[in-house]
């Protein structure tokens, strides 16, 4: 059986992929921190600034994935034929059929994996709901961080009603992310130990390998 | 030494502790002290509009701080320079006589008038859980606020529902902006410093119109900042020195209250520059954490009090956890679902062999 390589992910995506993993990794740890300091520093004077600090870093991170979560939107509308919306959204015969043989493979009824360049729908919808949750995750992070902007207040207040509330769903969210790291990396490495295809190499070359059609 | 007591009760209200009064407002309003002249013009002018103070569901409480602040004068200040021609707690008139003076006030400065409402709207069936001389709540409101000039609502009931108004809400309770066509200056705050009230009045005589407001009608110059950001123990925060509970030694050394469910962090309000009572004082600064009372749904969003946040509430189940341990639940059913079906995976593979391949 031959294959051949085939481009798939352009740069901006593999650079939004990994600029967004890692904040996430940096928002996750800081975040938790700035939701309780466990650490407690009890004496004056030691000239350290612990919580100042974590929160310096979670705003830097915020910003990567801010900037993380637009290319991806941006890549929604404007990106590859793999890239685009339309290829991750059950709207088409081509890809409720995806669909179908996704959640057959994935509970092993079925073996059958079908041939497809770029995700699956089954990741490519659970993808769209992680980037609205980033959406969410950001405006909410906005309006703790500017309290005095006029266009922040008026968009968190009238998503979620005061501070608290959005400081809630703001941690409640974190929780999405971080069970979505755990099924996410364990499905790369499942796909890869099961299809010849590349997965887990494809999100740093952008390549992918199928089987050549005869 | 503070007279807290009123031990020296003046009957009328003296030349240097009205000057006071206006000063202490230009400075919440952000003034330079040359304004204070013509604040001072402006409250003493003859045309100054009446007051007409609406009490709902409420407990008084924004009425008791204004006359109790141990300054007298900004409770006399309101008192007897700014006409206050209707007010159910402190009026001469009773019953119907009091009813008269409303009803002729109402009629006589149509359209000039300042509408000061405290307290909710109970809105359910009818409106009928609040009623003064025989009319509902909404029925008052309905017939004075689209006559007045201007409507203040004053303290958490009148401007989001307050207590009355979380969940369930049995009585339909509304803030007063829900109700009331145009704009509504909400004074927030359970009770509401008594230098925010006095600053919007004064504003609104001086300028001829209301305070600039935040998205939720707030005046800008009391809630334009949120209490952790100008809070007294901020450095606390920054360094990492916290309360872990109340009575241990950090919270002898007045560290910060973050631990302990302070909610100075979402709450905006000017309480830890201006302060209460006249004797420096506000919540944090005497170690308590800040419950976050100016808030809308505050009842609901800041409690528990002396948590960091809400709890989880799973609906129809009744279990209510915090949101740390739901969390980490639903992590670890997930790190088990992906045991199970990787061991799964491997079973059938040892189970068929690798034939296919």
């Amino acid at each position: 059986m031959t294959y051949e390589k085939q481009k798939c992910w352009s740069i901006l995506l593999r650079l939004y992929h990994w600029s967004f993993a890692l904040s996430i990794v940096f928002l996750v740890a800081t975040g938790i921190y700035i939701n309780f300091p466990w650490s407690n520093t009890l004496q004056l004077g030691t000239g350290s600034f612990p919580v100042a600090w974590v929160r310096y870093v979670h705003f830097v991170a915020g910003y990567v994935f801010t900037a993380a979560v637009l290319a991806r939107i941006f890549l929604y509308i404007f990106g590859n034929a793999q890239e685009r919306i339309t290829d991750c959204l059950p709207i088409s015969g081509r890809n409720i059929r995806n669909l179908i043989k996704t959640l057959l493979q994935y509970s092993y009824i079925s073996d059958e994996h079908d041939e497809r360049l770029g995700h699956n729908v089954l990741a490519g919808c659970t993808y769209i709901i992680t980037i609205i949750a980033a959406v969410f995750q950001l405006v909410s992070g906005f309006f703790m961080l500017f309290p005095e902007a006029h266009i922040w207040q008026s968009w968190g207040v009238t998503l979620f009603g005061n501070q608290q509330e959005a400081r809630f769903i703001h941690h409640l969210l974190m929780w999405w992310f971080l069970i979505f790291a755990v099924i996410h990396i364990y499905l790369v490495i499942w796909n890869d130990v099961n299809g010849p295809e590349g997965l887990v190499s494809s999100i740093f070359t952008g390549d992918k390998f199928k089987h050549k059609k005869a | 030494m503070a007279d807290t007591v009123n031990k020296t009760l003046i009957p009328r209200l003296d030349r240097r502790g009205f000057l006071k009064g206006c000063t202490m407002a230009a400075a919440a309003l952000g003034l330079s002290e040359t304004m204070v002249p013509k604040l001072v013009e402006a409250a003493t002018t003859a045309q100054r509009p009446p007051v007409v103070w609406l009490h709902f569901q409420e407990c008084t409480g924004c009425t008791e701080s204004l006359l109790r602040a141990s300054h007298p004068d900004l409770g006399r200040l309101l008192l007897d320079i700014i006409s206050l021609d209707y007010h159910e707690t402190v009026m001469a008139a009773a019953g119907h006589q009091a009813e008269q003076n409303l009803k002729d006030t109402i009629e006589k400065y149509n359209g000039k008038f300042l509408l000061v409402v405290e307290g909710a709207v109970p809105t359910k069936d009818n409106g009928i859980y609040c009623k003064i001389a025989g009319r509902t709540a909404m029925d008052i409101l309905a017939d004075v606020a689209p006559k007045a000039a201007a409507v203040i609502a004053i303290g958490t009931c009148a401007t989001f529902g307050g207590v009355q108004a979380a969940a369930p809400n049995p009585t339909g309770a509304v803030g007063v902006q829900t109700l009331v066509k145009g704009p509504v200056v909400n004074i927030s705050g359970c009770p509401p410093n008594p230098i925010s009230l006095l600053g919007t009045i004064l504003h609104y005589l001086t300028f001829k119109r209301l305070p600039a407001l935040d998205s939720l009608g707030r005046p800008l110059f009391a809630y334009g900042r949120r209490n952790h950001d100008h809070c007294e123990r901020r450095p606390h925060f920054d360094e990492g020195r916290f309360v872990e509970q109340f009575g241990d030694e950090a919270h002898r050394q007045a560290y910060c209250l973050y631990k302990v469910g302070c909610k100075g962090p979402e709450t905006f309000a000017s309480c830890p520059s201006v302060r209460f009572n006249d004797v420096g004082v506000w919540p944090v600064s005497v170690g308590h954490g800040c419950i976050g009372c100016t808030e809308p749904n505050f009842w609901d969003t800041m409690t528990p009090f002396y948590e960091r946040l809400p709890n989880v509430k799973i609906p129809g189940s009744g279990i209510v956890a915090d949101a740390d341990s739901v969390g980490k639940k639903v992590l670890g059913i997930t790190a088990a679902a992906v045991g199970i079906h990787a061991a799964v995976g491997i079973g059938k593979r040892l189970i068929k062999g690798k034939d296919e391949k």
